[in-house]
C-alpha cells in the first residue's frame, strides 16, 4: 500500500540544518498494523505528516496505492487524503464549537455525502464507539477517553483505507488507553491498515510490526508475533 | 457545508462573547454614526431638489462696487422679472419673492405673529414644483389682495384645507381673498413661506425702478445650457435699461461708472447652489456652507473607517485563536477555497448584524439628532430604496475586507504546524495591526484638536466683549404696531422701577433692521471719496442703553436741535473715511430724488461724535463702517433692566402694552438670546462635532480595549513564567501597555501638525478669532494618551494579576 524509498527531510533556520528524516525506506501492505518507535526528535511525527500527505518530502519517492505522491500539490493531497486516510492525534484536535456529532460528521461534509447517508453513518460509528449517548455534547463535556473515542471516530467515518495514529494514548490513562488500543486492533482486524507512531513499549505491543527509527533512518525493524 | 460553517460561526461567536460584543457593537456604532451623518449631509444636498424643473431655475443677483464698498446681493431691481421675460424668447418665465417680514394675522379675536409671509408673483407656480391642493395655480395670484396659504396654515385658520374663498386679515386691516392651498412647502427649501400673498397687491411691484434692488428673482430658462448666454449678454441688457436712470441719479453713464473703479453687474446663481454656495445679502433665509458638507462627510468616512478597522483588528486577532479549527478542517479534507469561503461568510455575517443594528439605533435616536442638528429628517420608503442597496454594498465590501486577513491568511498555514501549536507564538500579524492602530489614533487626535478648536473659538464669540452689552436687555420687537403711541409705551416704560434706560429704534446690534446709504467726504461726489456705511436711525438713548462707549466727541442730545443733522460714526467709519479728528466734520449725502442736472442735491452732515467699534454682523466679518443718525424709528424698543425680578415686570410691561394696543400680542425677547441664536448654526455644529468626536474616540477604544485583551491573552505564559521569576505587576503592566503606548505617540506626531494646518484654515473664515496655543495639541496628545493607556490597563492589570499556576498549567 505504502512505498517510500529515499526520503529525505529536512529542516532549516537561518543558521542549522536539521535533517529529520535520512534516505529512509520502508513499506507498509495493505491490512498490516505498524508501530513506529524511537526517541524524541528522531523523525517519526515527520515520517507521519509525510505519510499522511500533510507535509512533503524533501527527496525520494513516496508511492501510495501505486500512485506517486510526493511532489503533489496541496489540493491533489488534501483530495487523496480525505477518501483515503483517517487520522487520530494524541490531542484529539476536536472542534470545540462543534458537538460529538457535528465532529464525526465534517470529513463526510467534507467528501460530499448527502445528508441522509451522513446521519446514518454517522451514528453507525458512534453506536460501535459506544458513545452515541454523548452525541450532542461538545468536546470540552467528555473526558478524554471519550474525547480520543469521538477523534477515532470521525477518523473512520470515512471508511478510510488508511488510519494514521500519532500517540493516540498520549494523553490518557492507562485504562482508557487501553480500550483505545483495543479499537484500533479491531479496525486493523475489520481490514484498515494502521501506522502508529507510539513511545509507549505496552502500545507497540498491539501491532504486527515495529519500526524502530534512530535520527530519521530505520535502525531495527521487530516481527511481533 | 455552508451550513456547518454558519453553524461554527455562530457558535465560535457566542463562545467569543466579550470580543464578539465589541466587535459588533463597535461595527454599529461607528455606522449608525456614519448613517445619521449621511442623512445629514444628503439632507443638505437635496435643497430645493423637490422642484421637477430645478436644473432650469436660477436665481438673478446684484453685485455692486461703489468705491471701497463691495456688496452681494441675492435680490434684484424691480422690473427686472418681467422685463427678461421680454427680451429674451429662451426664457420661459421669471418670477418674482419677496419676504414681507413679521405679519399679524387674524385668527378670531387675536393676531398671530406670522413670520413665513411671502410677496410672490403670480407665475411662482409655474417656475416652482409647489402642488396646488385646491384652486387653480395659473390664475390663483393674478388678481390684487389674494392670498394662497399651505395646507397646515389653512388647517390652522380655518381648521379645514378647503379653505378657497375665505378671506384672511393681515395686520388688522387689510383683506385677502384665499385663492389656493397648496401643500407644505418642503423642509429642504431655501424658502419656507406659509402665506403666498400676490405682488399684485402692492403699487411698489409695479415700479420701474432700476437702481435699488429689493425682489428675490428668479429666471426659469427653457434650455438649462442657456444660463451661460444670459450671463453673458447682462452689461448690455443694463446698459439698455438702467442707463439713463444711473445718468440722472449719478450723473453719469454706466461704463464712466465703471471706469471710476465702481461696477454694477448682474449674475446668476443656479437654484440648487443657493442653500449651499450663496451666502449674500436679502436671501430669503439663512444658508449653509459647502464647508460644514464637506467636514462632516469626511468625519462620516473617518468614523467608519475607525470602525471598520477595529473589525480588522479584532477579527484577525481573534483568527489565531482558530488557527487550530483551519488545521483540523484541512486535515479532514477541507481544501482552501472552502476555508476561504468560510471566514468570508462569517465576517459578512458579523457585519450583517452589525448593519442590522446600526440602522436600527440610527433610526432610534434620529429624532434627537434632528433636535441637535435643528433638521426636519425623516426616514421615508423613498429614502429605502437608495438605503438598502447602500446598506447592502457597504455589507459585502467590509465584511469582505475584515474577512479578508485571516480568510487568506489562515487558509494558507500548513495544518501541521498549526495542529502543533508552532504557530500560536508567532503569529501576531502584528505590523499590520500596529499600522491600524495608528491610523485610529491619528483619525481620533485630528478629532480631538479639532473640537478643541472649534469649542475655543466658539467660546471665544461668547464671551468676547462686543463693544455693547447683551445682558439685561429685553426687546420689544413689535413696537411698531403701537404706531403713535409708541413713544407713549417708551416713556412710560423708562419710568418703571427695574427699568434703566429704553431705546427705540429697529437698528439694535442683534436685530435685522439694516440699511444702506451712500456719503461722501465732499460735496464733489467723488465716487472714490464716497463711503457706503450702514446708515441707522437711533435715538439719544441708544449708545447708553446698549452701553457703548464714545471713543471721542459726545452723544446725540434731546436739547440739541441741530442734532437733527448731526451724525455720530463708529470707529470702522471714521478710520475709513481718514479723517485725523473727525469731530465737527462733515460728510455729505445725496439725497437722491427727481433732478435732471449733473449734480444731485446735497444734504450736509455734521460729525459730534465718534462710538467705540460694537459688532452687528457675524465675527466671521470684520465690523463695517455705520452711520448713526437721530430719528423715530419704531421698529423695536430695547430696555436695559436692572432687576433680578424680571417676571414681575414682565407683568408691568405687558399691562401697558395692552392698555396702548388689546388687539395685538407682545413680542419680545432677551438680546443675548438674540445673539446666541445667531450663532445657532455654529454651536449646532460645535455640538454634533463633540457628539462624533466622542464616539469615534469610544469606538477607537473599543478596538483597542479588544486588542490590549488580546495581547495580553496571547502572551499569558510569558506573563506567568516573568511572575514566577519576580516580576511586579507595574512591570508587567508597563511591558504590556509599551507597544499600545508607542503606537499612540506615532498618531499624536503624525496628526497634530495637520490639525494645526486644518483649523486654521478653518479659522480663517472668522474675521475676529483664536489663535491655536500650543496648550491644544498637548491636550490633545496627552488626552490620547490617557484615554489608551487606561483602556489597555483594564487588560494588562487583569493579566499581571493573574496567578501564574494558572497560566502555566494549562500548557
Amino acid at each position: 500500500m505504502i512505498k517510500i524509498t529515499n526520503l529525505e527531510k529536512f529542516y532549516r533556520t537561518e543558521e542549522v540544518e536539521t535533517i529529520a528524516l535520512n534516505k529512509l525506506t520502508m513499506e507498509v501492505n495493505t491490512g498490516e498494523f505498524v508501530a513506529i518507535m524511537g526517541p524524541s526528535g528522531c523523525g517519526k511525527s515527520t515520517l507521519l505528516n509525510i505519510l499522511g500527505m500533510l507535509d512533503d518530502p524533501d527527496e525520494g519517492s513516496y508511492v501510495f496505492n501505486g500512485i506517486e505522491v510526493a511532489h503533489f500539490n496541496e489540493r491533489k493531497r488534501a483530495d487523496l487524503r480525505k477518501h483515503n486516510i483517517g487520522f487520530v492525534f494524541q490531542s484529539f484536535n476536536l472542534i470545540d464549537e462543534l458537538t460529538v456529532f457535528e465532529n464525526v460528521e465534517l470529513p463526510l461534509i467534507y467528501t460530499g455525502v448527502t445528508a441522509a447517508e451522513r446521519v446514518k453513518r454517522v451514528e453507525e460509528v458512534l453506536d460501535k464507539m459506544q458513545i452515541m449517548h454523548r452525541r450532542n455534547h461538545y468536546p470540552q463535556q467528555l473526558s478524554g477517553g471519550q474525547q480520543q473515542r469521538v477523534a477515532i471516530a470521525r477518523a473512520v467515518v470515512n471508511k478510510p483505507k488508511l488510519i494514521l495514529a500519532d500517540e493516540p494514548t498520549g494523553n490518557l490513562d492507562s485504562s482508557n488507553g487501553n480500550d483505545v488500543m483495543e479499537l484500533l486492533t479491531d479496525l486493523n482486524e475489520q481490514g484498515t491498515t494502521i501506522i502508529m507512531v507510539t513511545h509507549s513499549e505496552h502500545d507497540a505491543r498491539y501491532s504486527h510490526r515495529i519500526i524502530r527509527l534512530l535520527d530519521g533512518q530505520t535502525v531495527m525493524e521487530n516481527i511481533m508475533v | 457545508m455552508f451550513k456547518n460553517y454558519i453553524k461554527t460561526a455562530v457558535r465560535s461567536l457566542y463562545k467569543n462573547k466579550g470580543f464578539t460584543a465589541i466587535n459588533i457593537l463597535g461595527l454599529a456604532l461607528g455606522l449608525a454614526t456614519c448613517l445619521l451623518i449621511v442623512f445629514y449631509v444628503v439632507d443638505e444636498l437635496s435643497y430645493d431638489r423637490y422642484n421637477t424643473k430645478a436644473n432650469r431655475i436660477y436665481r438673478v443677483n446684484e453685485d455692486l462696487k461703489l468705491g471701497e464698498n463691495n456688496v452681494q446681493y441675492a435680490v434684484a431691481m424691480p422690473p427686472l422679472a418681467k422685463t427678461l421675460k421680454v427680451e429674451y424668447p429662451y426664457i420661459e418665465d421669471a418670477t418674482r419673492i419677496k419676504n414681507a417680514g413679521t405679519t399679524h394675522v387674524k385668527k378670531g379675536n387675536i393676531n398671530i405673529v406670522e413670520n413665513r409671509v411671502g410677496f410672490v408673483d403670480a407665475s411662482i407656480f409655474n417656475v416652482f414644483t409647489l402642488p396646488m391642493i385646491s384652486g387653480e395655480p395659473k390664475t390663483a395670484l393674478l388678481e390684487p389682495n389674494t392670498v394662497v396659504l399651505t395646507e397646515s396654515t389653512a388647517k390652522k385658520y380655518f381648521n379645514t384645507t378647503d379653505a378657497v374663498g375665505k378671506t384672511i386679515v393681515f395686520n388688522e386691516k387689510e383683506n385677502f381673498k384665499v385663492t389656493g392651498v397648496i401643500k407644505d412647502v418642503p423642509k429642504q427649501s431655501h424658502f419656507n413661506f406659509d402665506f403666498f400673498v400676490s405682488l399684485e397687491s402692492f403699487p411698489d411691484s409695479r415700479s420701474n425702478e432700476w437702481l435699488r434692488s429689493d425682489y428675490n428673482t428668479y429666471v426659469l430658462l427653457k434650455d438649462a445650457k442657456d444660463h451661460t448666454k444670459l450671463e453673458a449678454s447682462f452689461p448690455a441688457f443694463l446698459q439698455k435699461f438702467s442707463g439713463s436712470q444711473m445718468q440722472s441719479e449719478l450723473g453719469m453713464s454706466i461704463s464712466q461708472f465703471e471706469k471710476s473703479g465702481s461696477h454694477f453687474r448682474l449674475n446668476l446663481t443656479a437654484l440648487t447652489d443657493i442653500h449651499l454656495k450663496s451666502n449674500r445679502s436679502g436671501e430669503l433665509g439663512p444658508n449653509s456652507t459647502t464647508q460644514y458638507v464637506y467636514i462632516f462627510s469626511a468625519i462620516a468616512l473617518f468614523i467608519l473607517l475607525i470602525a471598520c478597522v477595529n473589525f480588522m483588528n479584532l477579527s484577525t486577532a481573534r483568527s489565531s485563536n482558530r488557527a487550530r479549527e483551519v488545521g483540523v478542517r484541512k486535515v479532514l479534507g477541507s481544501s482552501r477555497k472552502y476555508l476561504i469561503l468560510q471566514f468570508l461568510a462569517e465576517s459578512i455575517l458579523v457585519t450583517f448584524v452589525a448593519t442590522v443594528i446600526a440602522m436600527i439605533a440610527a433610526a432610534a435616536v434620529l429624532p434627537l439628532f434632528n433636535q441637535l442638528s435643528g433638521k426636519e429628517i425623516v426616514l421615508t420608503v423613498e429614502s429605502l430604496k437608495w438605503l438598502v442597496p447602500s446598506l447592502l454594498f457597504i455589507i459585502l465590501v467590509i465584511g469582505s475586507l475584515a474577512g479578508s486577513y485571516p480568510a487568506f491568511f489562515l487558509s494558507a498555514f500548513q495544518p501541521i504546524d498549526v495542529l502543533k501549536g508552532k504557530l500560536s507564538a508567532g503569529f501576531k500579524g502584528g505590523d499590520l495591526r500596529s499600522f491600524l492602530v495608528v491610523f485610529q489614533f491619528f483619525v481620533s487626535i485630528l478629532l480631538i484638536i479639532g473640537t478643541l478648536v472649534i469649542y475655543n473659538q466658539l467660546n471665544y464669540i461668547q464671551t468676547k466683549n462686543l463693544g455693547y452689552n447683551r445682558n439685561q436687555v429685553l426687546v420689544v420687537q413689535n413696537s411698531s404696531e403701537l404706531k403713535d403711541q409708541a413713544k407713549v409705551f417708551k416713556q412710560e416704560l423708562a419710568e418703571l422701577p427695574g427699568v434703566k434706560s429704553a431705546t427705540m429704534t429697529g437698528f439694535l446690534p442683534t436685530n435685522g433692521w439694516r440699511n444702506t446709504r451712500i456719503y461722501f467726504k465732499d460735496a464733489s461726489f467723488d465716487q472714490k471719496k464716497s463711503l457706503f456705511p450702514q446708515s441707522w436711525e437711533v435715538d439719544a438713548d441708544y449708545i447708553p442703553t446698549m452701553d457703548m462707549k464714545m471713543a471721542a466727541g459726545r452723544n446725540f442730545s434731546k436739547e440739541m436741535m441741530t442734532d437733527s443733522s448731526a451724525v455720530i460714526l463708529n470707529e470702522a467709519a471714521a478710520k475709513f473715511l481718514g479723517f485725523s479728528d473727525p469731530i465737527n466734520k462733515t460728510i455729505y449725502q445725496s439725497s437722491g430724488g427727481d433732478r435732471k442736472g449733473s449734480a444731485p442735491n446735497v444734504k450736509e452732515c455734521h460729525i459730534i461724535g465718534v462710538v467705540k467699534n460694537f459688532h452687528f454682523n457675524s465675527l466671521r466679518e470684520k465690523i463695517e463702517p455705520v452711520v448713526m443718525t437721530l430719528g423715530q424709528n419704531s421698529g423695536a424698543l430695547g430696555i436695559r433692566v436692572s432687576t433680578t425680578n424680571i417676571t414681575a415686570l414682565m407683568g408691568q410691561i405687558k399691562d401697558k402694552w395692552n392698555s396702548l394696543s388689546p388687539g395685538v400680542q407682545i413680542n419680545y425677547s432677551f438680546m443675548d438670546q438674540d445673539f446666541d441664536a445667531s450663532y445657532r448654526t455654529e454651536q449646532r455644529i460645535g455640538t454634533i462635532f463633540v457628539i462624533f468626536t466622542s464616539l469615534a474616540i469610544i469606538i477607537a477604544c473599543l478596538g483597542l480595549f479588544g486588542l490590549a485583551a488580546y495581547a495580553a491573552e496571547q502572551r499569558t505564559k510569558e506573563i506567568g513564567i516573568r511572575k514566577v521569576l519576580g516580576a511586579d505587576v507595574s512591570v508587567i503592566v508597563g511591558m504590556l501597555s509599551k507597544d499600545f503606548i508607542k503606537l499612540v505617540c506615532i498618531a499624536i506626531v503624525l496628526a497634530s501638525p495637520i490639525a494645526w494646518y486644518g483649523m486654521n484654515k478653518w479659522l480663517q473664515d472668522f474675521a475676529y478669532r483664536i489663535t491655536i496655543q500650543w496648550w491644544v495639541i498637548a491636550v490633545a496628545g496627552a488626552g490620547a494618551l490617557v484615554i489608551a493607556f487606561v483602556t489597555i490597563s483594564f487588560q494588562s492589570v487583569k493579566a499581571a494579576l493573574a496567578n501564574p499556576v494558572d497560566s502555566l498549567k494549562n500548557e
